[in-house]
């Protein structure tokens, strides 16, 4: 049992401590305190140090074109450049992932913590997915260059899905990038499933609940915030992922296409997408693709992110708001 | 409450959209993705701002016709062209057996066109004596093997092993040259030092002690300020700088003949730091898609003169540009 308030006698007892090894407490106690204070200052240090970076560098032109940087293509021109078409194809990579990966991860992070039972096979599957959660994500863009782009031969077979996503598409992307952060979101959702107090479970139970009505109407509300935090993070990650999409086969010279935000056909077609953009323009020999545009990017990429991890705040929120009141 | 019927509204509004969508997009397959207008170019990364040029071009001639360009490397590019999932290949070397025979086996008919030429002009500041360096001579001075080297003389153990004349002069050496993000320093490795980094087993690269920049016009400046530097630069740009620097003449063979980087010498092959870059156009496609052929004639009147220049690269000369238009015509 933790004592929580100290008492008179605490405080005589403390008094009879010699003053020296108090002191030397005290001192190891403030070291902590610094190191783990400094800790915050380095992480903190280095987020501002980048975005001044790039804030000052992409400043020329969020400062005097940011409408057309915004609404314009790809262009061999850097002052006409834009990124629109990066920033469909990064929004529709997202929407794929929230519409497969979440269901999906979710519906696992269930059965395995609701349904499973706790035997040989089920741990070797929690090991897995646990191992899965750490494979770079290069691999996955190879998968899904396998299976989601192409199709492969095997066993007199054809395997992939490649008919379906019309090859190097937002589809096929969104796809890859679903596999990737599933190990993630099931491995959150678990959590947050297991955070729940059995005390819940039992009560539903109790009251001649079947299984699917407690887990509908107790375990999931209660888990929502922690299962809702965890996926909004890996959104946030896939938005930022570009290796496994230079895989996938992203188009970053010139693209015509520029349908409408909500033409959903763009899915099955050529794209680009944000972090491979970036990651072309930085290697440009001209200066205005390579620092202003590139840094530009990189901001508008990091508002991008900013604004999925504060949707996942508000909603947890509203979610933890609405159970207490 | 508001938030979750708006959820649902959008959610219900994709899923109809998608639903509509899916019926007019299944004209395209997976591995003929592109449909009957669209346009799909990929391959060397050094031909692409040619490419670029040409479609963005053609876009604002012909608004509406979807074209794709990306340059992910001349090999990569070859195996989208064989397979049929690309229209025209850029290439900065002429295909090899093995792609041509993977062509060959997926009944891939296409025509080569040369569309310009890549050339790289060696320089130093104005008053350098030097009027002649081999490629022997480049190797010495530039290879990873010659890291630390800051005085030619350095050079000279060095050069007269990989066959030079070891007669380098006692005088400071610095270089800059373009960094390795450049086309133009994969060019000049593939072309100067490749074939004596592989036989002397070094890491295909360049020194790395040397300044790199992105900008040409940073390496003309820091090279015609020192009379000993050492630079390269694609030939426009040394072309323009005129007598700020000097431009060495190249003799691949040591005591071989000297050739000066002019358009012509480049145009015609004797400059020994040059390669031609080409397209490689599916003939089947062109024949069934009419937005290629105009892709094509803009790529034969626009791209060969105007992008090829934009793009900083050596336009042919008049007969390898009628040689190029005819190759085309007569498809």
């Amino acid at each position: 049992m933790a004592v929580a308030h100290p008492t008179d006698v605490d405080t005589a007892r403390v008094a009879g401590i010699s003053d020296s090894l108090r002191r030397r407490r005290d001192v190891r106690g403030s070291l902590f305190k610094a190191a783990m204070a400094l800790s915050l200052v380095i992480s903190l240090g280095i987020l501002a140090v980048l975005l001044f970076i790039v804030i000052t560098d992409g400043w020329t032109v969020l400062s005097t074109r940011l409408g057309s940087f915004l609404t314009g293509t790809l262009r061999p021109d850097a002052m006409d450049a834009g990124i629109s078409q990066g920033l469909k194809g990064t929004f529709y990579l997202c929407l794929i992932v929230a519409f497969v990966a979440f269901p999906l991860g979710i519906a696992a992070a269930i059965y395995l913590e609701e349904y499973a039972p706790s035997n040989r096979l089920t741990s070797f599957i929690q090991l897995n997915i646990r191992n899965l959660a750490g494979v770079p994500s290069v691999v996955y863009g190879i998968l899904g260059l396998a299976i989601f782009v192409n199709e492969f031969d095997l066993l007199d077979g054809k395997f992939g899905i490649g008919a379906i996503t019309g090859g190097r598409t937002p589809l096929a992307g969104g796809l890859t990038l679903s596999a990737l952060v599933l190990p993630v979101v099931i491995i959150t959702s678990q959590e947050a499933i297991r955070a729940v107090p059995s005390a819940l479970r039992e009560a539903g139970f109790g009251v001649g609940a079947t299984k699917w009505e407690v887990i509908k109407d107790h375990i999931l509300p209660y888990a929502s915030p922690g299962i809702l935090t965890g996926t909004l993070l890996s959104l946030a990650r896939a938005a930022g992922e570009a290796a496994p999409l230079l895989l996938v086969g992203t188009i970053t010279g010139f693209l015509s296409n520029s349908p409408g935000w909500f033409d959903v056909t763009q899915v099955q077609d050529k794209f680009t997408a944000m972090p491979t953009l970036i990651a072309t323009w930085v290697t440009q020999p001209e200066e205005e693709f390579k620092i202003d545009n590139a840094s530009a990017a990189i901001v508008i990429l990091i508002l991008f992110v900013i604004l999925l991890n504060s949707a996942a705040i508000i909603l947890r929120n509203r979610f933890e708001a609405k159970r207490s009141g | 409450m508001n938030l979750r019927k708006l959820f649902s509204m959008v959610f219900a509004l994709a899923l109809v959209a998608a639903a509509c969508g899916g019926g007019d997009s299944d004209s395209g397959g997976a591995a003929e993705s592109s449909g009957s207008g669209d346009i799909f170019v990929s391959g060397s990364s050094t031909v692409e701002p040619i490419s670029v040029r040409v479609a963005n071009e053609f876009e604002k001639q012909n608004p509406g016709v979807s074209i794709a360009v990306e340059g992910p490397g001349t090999g990569d590019g070859f195996k989208k062209f064989c397979s049929g999932e690309t229209d025209i290949s850029d290439a900065s070397r002429t295909i090899k057996e093995a792609e041509a025979e993977d062509c060959a086996a997926n009944g891939i008919e296409y025509l080569e066109l040369k569309v310009g030429i890549d050339g790289i002009a060696v320089m130093s500041g104005p008053g350098n004596p030097i009027d002649c360096l081999s490629f022997a001579d480049l190797y010495s001075i530039t290879s990873p093997e010659a890291e630390g080297f800051d005085n030619w003389s350095d050079a000279n153990e060095l050069n007269t092993a990989v066959g030079g004349a070891g007669d380098l002069p006692d005088a400071s050496l610095t270089i800059t040259a373009p960094g390795e993000e450049s086309g133009t320093y994969a060019s000049f490795i593939e072309i100067v030092l490749e074939d004596r980094l592989e036989e002397r087993e070094q890491e295909i690269a360049a020194r790395f002690d040397y300044q790199s920049s992105a900008s040409d016009n940073v390496i003309i400046n820091n090279v015609s300020s020192d009379d000993t530097s050492l630079g390269w630069v694609g030939f426009a740009f040394a072309d323009e700088a005129g007598d700020d620097v000097k431009v060495f003449s190249i003799s691949e063979e040591e005591g071989g003949e000297c050739i000066e980087p002019t358009p012509e010498t480049i145009a015609d092959n004797s400059y020994p730091i040059s390669r031609d870059l080409f397209i490689y156009v599916n003939t089947q496609k062109a024949a069934e898609k009419p937005n290629l052929v105009k892709f094509m004639d803009l790529y034969m009147d626009y791209g060969l003169t105007t992008a090829v220049v934009d793009a900083k690269y050596v336009p042919l000369d008049d007969s390898a540009l009628a040689e190029t238009a005819d190759a085309w015509a007569n498809r």
